[in-house]
């Protein structure tokens, strides 16, 4: 089935019943989503928004109240739609006594990989979440980063066209989490669409095509990341080897020409740009 | 067959495995399956007791009663973990994120729980086994010397038994199972999965009942008889001695019988368990 969208979601609505009254609690509220093929997209919002609710109803685990959602074309929660999806669930957890190449073997197993490919498609996933060598070793013996990456590879391992990653880097040092980064980037470039669904906001702008942010169970922003970021009242003038008379002097005459609001500084790295620079070449491994 | 359908039994096989696999490791498992064996080989004391004939009837009795108290609980205990592992550890979200069918996932657990209860329940049947088929041959060689007629031991019995014993632990793993998709603690799985296997174990006086008292009013047979079909008769399954030690006094069919009802009720069972987890919000 062919379509420009890798997920439609229309009206979603989910409440769920709490208490012995039963009283409604609105979880998502008449929500629409597009989410275009072959991007990164991140889901935001703050804690209780939503988010972990829609992803699951998208992956067919939780059913809505009302609405309708469909994956690459397909009516979500059907095989066909999660035999073309990965999922990797925040804060994962694996059977301990299993080895990382076991689990992600099992994981390619129950999502139909074919006998003659599953080598090759367990080594490749393997290969793509740097797990190669801790492969052998038993996942009791994994930490949160690696545990994180074991879950990515068992969510890629069947080549799904969409992958939902719900806070992939929750627990995570900068370093573990940019090379989860680096790993979304590659799967992009691989022609999948990835869903990311994350408090790293820095990272999200990083590797995000297009962002949606909910709040109380609604959409209050949908857009392209460089379209919703940009300040359009603002610009930034970027130099090097600047004098402090040439600084006087730009100023006078930004001023001279109508501008207002001047602010002349150093521009700062991140602490995530720091943190990476400074311990470069340390590996969770 | 289908593909379609080949593929899901490698779904259903792969899942009974890890299940399998995680639950034969559980120190529960350990502990009552040296306990067992300890009961079972502690009934080679009774020898010192001068019981005649009766002696081995008395051995096997303590033998089946362990096998059945140990086994039942870590049916009831075992099944509910596996189910629940699965659910509070959140496996179950990237399991069922697969195109795995929910019945798929459960017909898995309770392969994998029901191989494991095969595991203890052969294990400590030979176990028993061979503890009086021992005795059995001392006990033979004694009433040929003082002129007595020897016991009866049926090893074919044993084995029946095993089977009988093997299927209804299954049934109770199914009625766990079925507990385990409605509820929402592992606790309250065990509680209530406890209550059935004494419903179930109880059943029997609803039966007798419904089939002696003929003067009940219509609504009191009505409830005698929905009881008799709901819950399943686990008593029909204990009847160890009976193959064992005088394997004519079991009436023709009643294995059979036996072996029918279990593993309808084990069908129907999963089959509600299915029906409750489908909807069931991960």
């Amino acid at each position: 089935m062919s379509t420009s969208l890798a997920i439609s979601v229309q009206g979603l609505t989910k409440d769920f019943r709490v208490g012995l009254a039963g009283h409604k609690l609105r979880a998502v509220d008449n929500l629409n989503l597009e989410i275009p093929r072959g991007q990164v997209y991140g889901l935001l919002g703050p804690n209780g928004c939503g988010k972990s609710t829609t992803l699951k109803i998208i992956l067919g685990l939780v059913a809505p109240t009302a609405g309708k959602i469909s994956i690459l074309g397909f009516p979500s929660a059907t095989r066909e739609a999660r035999s073309r999806t990965g999922f990797l669930p925040e804060a994962p957890y694996f059977h301990k006594f299993l080895t990382g190449r076991e689990l992600v073997n099992y994981y390619a197993r129950l999502s139909g990989v074919e006998e003659t490919k599953l080598k090759s498609a367990v080594d490749a996933a393997l290969e793509l979440t740097a797990m190669t060598e801790a492969g052998n070793r038993t996942i009791g013996t994994y930490s949160k980063g690696m545990l994180q990456r074991i879950g990515l590879a068992q969510a890629i391992v069947h080549e799904p066209e969409l992958v939902i990653l719900d806070e992939p880097t929750a627990g995570v040092d900068p370093v573990g989490a940019a090379a989860i980064g680096k790993m979304i980037l590659e799967m992009r470039a691989q022609g999948r669409t990835i869903v990311l669904c994350s408090h790293l906001l820095g990272q999200v702008e990083q590797v995000c095509d297009r962002v949606a942010i909910m709040d109380k169970g609604r959409l209050v922003l949908e857009g392209r990341v460089d379209e919703v970021l940009a300040r359009r009242d603002r610009q930034v003038i970027s130099a090097s080897h600047l004098t402090d008379a040439a600084c006087a002097a730009a100023e006078a005459a930004l001023i001279a020409n109508g501008a207002k609001d001047i602010v002349i500084t150093h521009p700062r790295r991140s602490l995530d740009e720091l943190f990476r620079e400074l311990v470069k070449g340390s590996r969770d491994a | 067959m289908p593909d379609s359908m080949k593929s899901s039994f490698r779904r259903v096989a792969w899942i009974s495995r890890i299940t399998f696999l995680e639950a034969i490791r559980q120190r529960f498992f350990a502990f009552l399956i040296v306990l067992s064996a300890a009961l079972v080989i502690s009934s080679v004391s009774f020898r010192f007791m001068d019981f005649g004939h009766g002696e081995l009837k008395f051995v096997a009795d303590f033998g089946f009663g362990g096998i059945f108290f140990f086994g039942s609980i870590l049916a009831l205990v075992m099944t509910a973990q596996m189910f629940f592992a699965e659910i509070e550890n959140r496996t179950a979200l990237t399991l069922l994120a697969k195109p795995v069918g929910r019945f798929e996932f459960l017909v898995g657990k309770f392969a994998g729980v029901w191989a494991v209860l095969g595991v203890f329940i052969f294990t400590l049947c030979t176990l028993l086994g061979l503890v009086l088929w021992g005795r059995h041959q001392e006990l033979v060689q004694i009433a040929e010397a003082s002129g007595r007629v020897p016991p009866d031991l049926s090893v074919g019995g044993i084995f029946a038994y095993t089977l009988l014993q093997w299927l209804r632990l299954g049934v109770i793993a199914a009625m766990v199972l079925a507990v385990s998709s409605v509820a929402r603690s592992f606790l309250f799985a065990v509680v209530v999965g406890a209550m059935t296997v004494l419903a179930g174990q109880l059943q029997w006086i609803a039966q007798e009942a419904l089939l002696r008292d003929k003067e009940l009013g219509v609504l009191h047979q009505a409830f005698l008889w929905l009881i008799t079909r709901l819950i399943p008769n686990l008593q029909q399954f204990n009847i160890g001695d009976a193959l064992t030690l005088d394997v004519t006094s079991v009436q023709v069919g009643a294995i059979g019988a036996a072996s029918l009802s279990g593993g309808v009720y084990i069908i129907v069972l999963m089959c509600i368990a299915g029906l409750a987890f489908r909807r069931r919000e991960i």
